[in-house]
């Protein structure tokens, strides 16, 4: 059985049985993997204060039949204290986590990922405001093969004019005179046109709290259309109002 | 082959959390070698447990009534009111014997990667036990993880309003525990909420 160390971000922990926890890591080699850590319930010593969201580690694992690693030992590299001390970070942060498990398919490498995830959390870390996820979301569906296209139509390839429409199914923005072909399209304004593609194309000026909403859900609908669900953590945004 | 009602309880007992069916086995033969008696005790408190207790009504705590014993006992303090994920936290705040004032068990904590929000926790009882003006400090005492922090830091936002002293229970180095062995987080957390001697 190979033994391995691999830096790791924490993406979720599920306790398992009366003492022991699952963890699936996304690994910067080996993408996102399931971890079995015998005991991380009880011992303090062994994993303590390791195995928790959003947490960068360096992790020595053994591969084993089946599903699941074991996890040997965890050794923490940056566990983001200002992130875990403003409760509208966390919930960014843990929406960035839960994106990238549902884009991640198991034991794929995703390098690229794993690094926009990381100077995600490092931005967060520094303070990075709520424009920031959006500019995340963006960055990480493009990444993951999944970028939505904000120009031009992505029906008939010309402009997307005034009275655009924003289309899952065919892969973003629609122009008028394509809708017909896009019943499930949703309105849209030619300002939000314009804001998601200056972010996709690198803009990281603040969006006004409204355009901000429009955008989030936008790609809501577009992240719910491609995953078959919505993220866990929408409902938790919007609830607590981070939004 | 086994009887059939020994089958039967073995079966029950091996559904139990961390109960394997040996040690399913191990216990029903326990009670099989048992006096009678203990059998019928055993199924007593299973049918009077499962009858009779419920969630206390003011802070949602495991009761035989309405109201729990922590809440009916005159002499605890009503100015100091103890916020706990769960029972079983409650009852190691309680073994303490520090703590004299009420509970307020929250059944869960915030937890968007298992999509649990605000809406599914005992807050808005929480609040609405605030209204009468007798509490003067909160105590958040959630786990020290995220879940946990998440919704002290929530909690926060919302009991601020009502005027109190909202406090959270203090992280560091356990007593007797060893620095050198101490996770970073830990002793960090130690560090910068030292207090002056």
């Amino acid at each position: 059985m190979e033994r391995f160390r691999e830096r790791a971000l924490v993406l979720s922990t599920l306790d398992y049985g009366d003492a022991d926890r699952l963890a699936t890591l996304f690994t910067a080699g080996r993408g996102k993997l399931t971890a079995f850590a015998a005991g991380a319930r009880k011992s303090k010593r062994r994993f303590a204060g390791a195995l928790e969201p959003f947490t960068l580690l360096q992790v020595q694992l053994v591969e084993r039949r089946g599903e699941t690693y074991r996890l040997d030992a965890a050794e923490v590299e940056a566990t983001f204290p200002a992130v875990r001390a403003d409760l509208p970070r966390i919930a960014r942060a843990l929406y960035s986590l839960e994106l990238c498990r549902e884009l991640l398919r198991e034991r794929e490498p995703h390098l690229e990922l794993f690094e926009l995830l990381l100077a995600y959390l490092e931005a967060l870390e520094g303070g990075a405001g709520p424009t920031s996820l959006v500019g995340f979301e963006l960055s990480a569906l493009a990444r993951a093969g999944l970028m939505p296209r904000f120009s031009p139509c992505a029906v008939c390839g010309g402009p997307t004019g005034e009275r655009p429409r924003f289309d899952p199914d065919h892969g973003g923005v629609v122009c008028e005179g394509c809708a017909w072909a896009s019943p499930q399209s949703v309105p849209m304004s030619p300002t939000e046109v314009e804001a998601l593609r200056a972010l996709q194309a690198g803009a990281r000026t603040p969006l006004p709290r409204e355009l901000r909403h429009r955008a989030r859900a936008l790609l809501n609908l577009f992240i719910a259309h491609h995953l078959g669900r919505k993220l866990k953590s929408v409902d938790f945004l919007s609830q607590v109002g981070f939004d | 082959m086994i009887p059939a009602p020994l089958g039967r309880l073995v079966a029950q007992l091996a559904k139990l959390p961390g109960i394997g069916e040996k040690t399913a086995q191990r216990l029903a033969f326990h009670i099989l070698r048992s006096p009678r008696e203990y059998a019928q005790e055993l199924s007593q408190a299973l049918l009077e447990t499962v009858e009779r207790v419920r969630l206390c009504t003011r802070c949602f705590a495991l009761s035989d009534d309405e109201l729990c014993g922590f809440c009916r006992d005159q002499r605890r303090d009503d100015g100091v009111l103890c916020v706990v994920e769960g029972i079983a936290d409650l009852m190691a705040i309680e073994r303490t014997r520090e703590f004299r004032g009420r509970y307020h068990v929250l059944h869960g904590v915030l937890s968007p990667l298992d999509g649990v929000g605000p809406d599914q926790l005992r807050i808005k009882e929480l609040l609405s036990r605030l209204g009468d003006g007798k509490v003067e400090e909160v105590i958040l005492a959630t786990n020290p993880d995220v879940e946990g922090e998440a919704t002290a830091l929530y909690l926060t936002r919302l009991l601020k309003p009502f005027g109190l002293t909202v406090s959270r229970i203090a992280q560091g180095v356990p007593i007797g525990g060893d620095l050198e062995f101490a996770d970073q987080a830990t002793l960090a957390r130690a560090l910068s909420a030292r207090r002056e001697l």
